[in-house]
């Protein structure tokens, strides 16, 4: 569903700020699939998110989505098949527009925007029904504005969003990273039902190792700018964090020996 | 004072175009000042050269329009920050505006305008004008509701509240905010062709400090009467509009000098927009949203 191919990006090459974030990266998620990346600061993982969404061209390679070569379209095109939850939780709905309105703007992607009222009858109905699978009582607040509601509440609703109009492809950038443990708990559990709801093939940036290993059918590794663990069904199910860690330092410990052995 | 009421009712129109900009996309444009012009301009020229007077007003919308198209592009695809895309359009339209009309004014006393038919049968001045002036904003602010509540229209305000948002929803901004600054302008050359025609005449000096007199009725309206929906907001920018005409007519019966005008509007402006800024009005929440109404260009919530 998303082939991420031989995919490398530099950020200011030929400074000496130069800093490469991703070095030939080829990633392939199959129908369904519900990928966790972790990584430390750096590794790339963001980058990575970014350039499947368009934020961020890459230097070399190709992003294609279900058969069709998006690396060059807009980050607006490419959205129709896209559906994005951000790390902040302010950054994916508008404040001032009631909560039913931030649906209907939700619920016409991939649709061609014209001149038909944005809120009808029949699609206040679906929006209600989908509010109440959130199980937060916005279903009886539409015409609240959405600048009212907490960061959690507006986390949710950014969920549900990126999720019912079901999209080819679910982008996750951290997207509990700024939420208290209980709410972010809260997002985690919204966010597995959602994708198992809807079948959403799913790339879910995360902090988080216990996160990444509770949720999701495979889980990826990244460091410097390479894929160096990926695991998926049997052995995500059995891993530790304890396991990744001494991954990780495998990893750390293998690349400082190449260093002293160049020496 | 009727007169007053009645420039109010066709600057609504004007000020309905700049609430669009201002408050909804949240782009300080300043196009308006010479796109008003125009509109009159090509109404007023038109009309004189024997078009009918309705079709030369429809064609003092459309070069608005396409004044606002033209601020539009300069900022989207040419990268030019809002402000600057605006006066630049303004600049430039002055030039136009003066070849349009061959000249600084075109008088419109010995044709028939939209007008006329209410001047020789003494409609003018009177409870019918009021009202036959009062359906035309209302006409437009419905217009301008049910276009904000559309899924286009939504997409617009959006762009004007979240702008990553609305793009990670599929939306092209750089559309939306040529088509919202296209509708503005097109309002604002509509109401330069109405004012010509009421007036009796088209000049090159019409538009000057339109902008100012727009935003204070938008801020005088919201004020006053609230802004908490869109249909409210649209209402109160209408409402907004008579009030401004109205406290300028008594300002003149009271004896200030007609040339003082300008600064008195500014002045006003200024003070809706320092006020939350001090402590004891801080707290009014109707003043905070004005702030925001007039101070799109600096940061939310500058303390």
């Amino acid at each position: 569903m998303l082939s991420i191919q031989s995919v490398s990006k530099t950020f200011f090459p030929g400074t000496p700020n130069e800093r490469v974030a991703l070095d030939d990266i080829t990633l392939d998620l199959a129908a369904g699939e519900f990928t966790t990346v972790i990584g430390s600061n750096g590794a790339g993982k963001s980058t990575l998110l970014n350039i499947v969404a368009g934020r961020i061209s890459p230097d070399r390679g190709s992003v294609v989505v279900d058969g069709e070569d998006v690396t060059r379209q807009p980050d607006y095109r490419r959205a129709r098949h896209l559906g994005r939850v951000f790390q902040d939780p302010l950054a994916g709905t508008a404040p001032d527009m009631t909560i039913e309105e931030n649906l209907a703007i939700a619920h016409a992607r991939g649709k061609r925007r014209g001149l038909g009222l944005g809120v009808t009858r029949a699609k206040r109905e679906l929006f209600r029904r989908e509010l109440a699978t959130l199980e937060l009582g916005l279903e009886n607040r539409l015409k609240l504005k959405v600048g009212m509601l907490s960061g959690g509440q507006r986390q949710a609703l950014s969920l549900l969003m990126a999720t019912f109009s079901e999209p080819k492809i679910l982008l996750l950038d951290e997207h509990t990273a700024a939420l208290d443990p209980q709410r972010a708990d809260l997002i985690t559990r919204l966010t597995a039902e959602a994708v198992e709801r809807h079948h959403l093939t799913t790339l879910m940036v995360t902090h988080n190792m216990d996160q990444a290993l509770r949720v999701g059918t495979r889980l990826i590794m990244m460091h410097e700018g390479r894929v160096v663990v990926d695991i998926a069904g049997e052995r995500k199910r059995g891993a530790t964090v304890q396991d990744l860690l001494s991954a990780f330092e495998q990893v750390k410990g293998a690349e400082l020996d190449d260093r002293t052995l160049l020496r | 004072m009727i007169g007053a009421v009645e420039l109010g009712l066709i600057y609504a129109v004007m000020a309905l175009g700049v609430y669009l900009t201002f408050r909804i996309l949240n782009f300080p444009d300043l196009t308006v000042d010479g796109s008003f012009t125009t509109g009159a301009a090509t109404a007023a020229v038109l009309i004189t050269a024997g078009t009918s007077p309705l079709l030369a007003t429809l064609a003092g919308a459309a070069a608005g329009l396409a004044a606002g198209v033209v601020t539009g592009l300069l900022h989207t695809k040419g990268g030019i920050n809002p402000l600057l895309a605006g006066i630049l359009t303004q600049i430039g339209l002055y030039s136009v505006n003066l070849r349009i009309m061959d000249g600084a004014n075109v008088p419109l006393l010995r044709v028939d305008t939209l007008i006329t038919p209410l001047r020789e049968n003494g409609l003018l001045g009177g409870a019918a004008s009021i009202a036959i002036f009062g359906s035309l904003a209302i006409l437009v602010k419905i217009a301008l509701d049910w276009f904000l509540h559309t899924d286009t229209g939504l997409a617009l305000q959006a762009t004007g509240d979240n702008e990553a948002m609305i793009r990670s929803f599929g939306v092209n901004t750089d559309r939306t905010k040529i088509v919202g600054l296209a509708l503005s302008n097109g309002l604002v050359g509509l109401c330069g062709a109405l004012i010509a025609q009421y007036q009796g005449f088209a000049d090159i000096s019409m538009g000057i400090g339109l902008i100012i007199a727009g935003l204070a009725s938008v801020i005088l309206g919201q004020a006053v009467f609230g802004s908490r929906v869109i249909i409210v907001s649209t209402l109160a920018v209408v409402l907004g509009s008579v009030l401004y005409r109205v406290t300028i007519q008594i300002a003149l019966q009271a004896g200030l000098d007609p040339n003082d005008m300008k600064l008195v509007s500014a002045v006003l402006v200024v003070i809706a927009l320092v006020l939350p800024r001090w402590g004891v009005f801080r707290r009014v929440g109707a003043l905070r949203s004005l702030r925001r109404t007039a101070a799109t260009t600096t940061s939310p919530g500058g303390r």
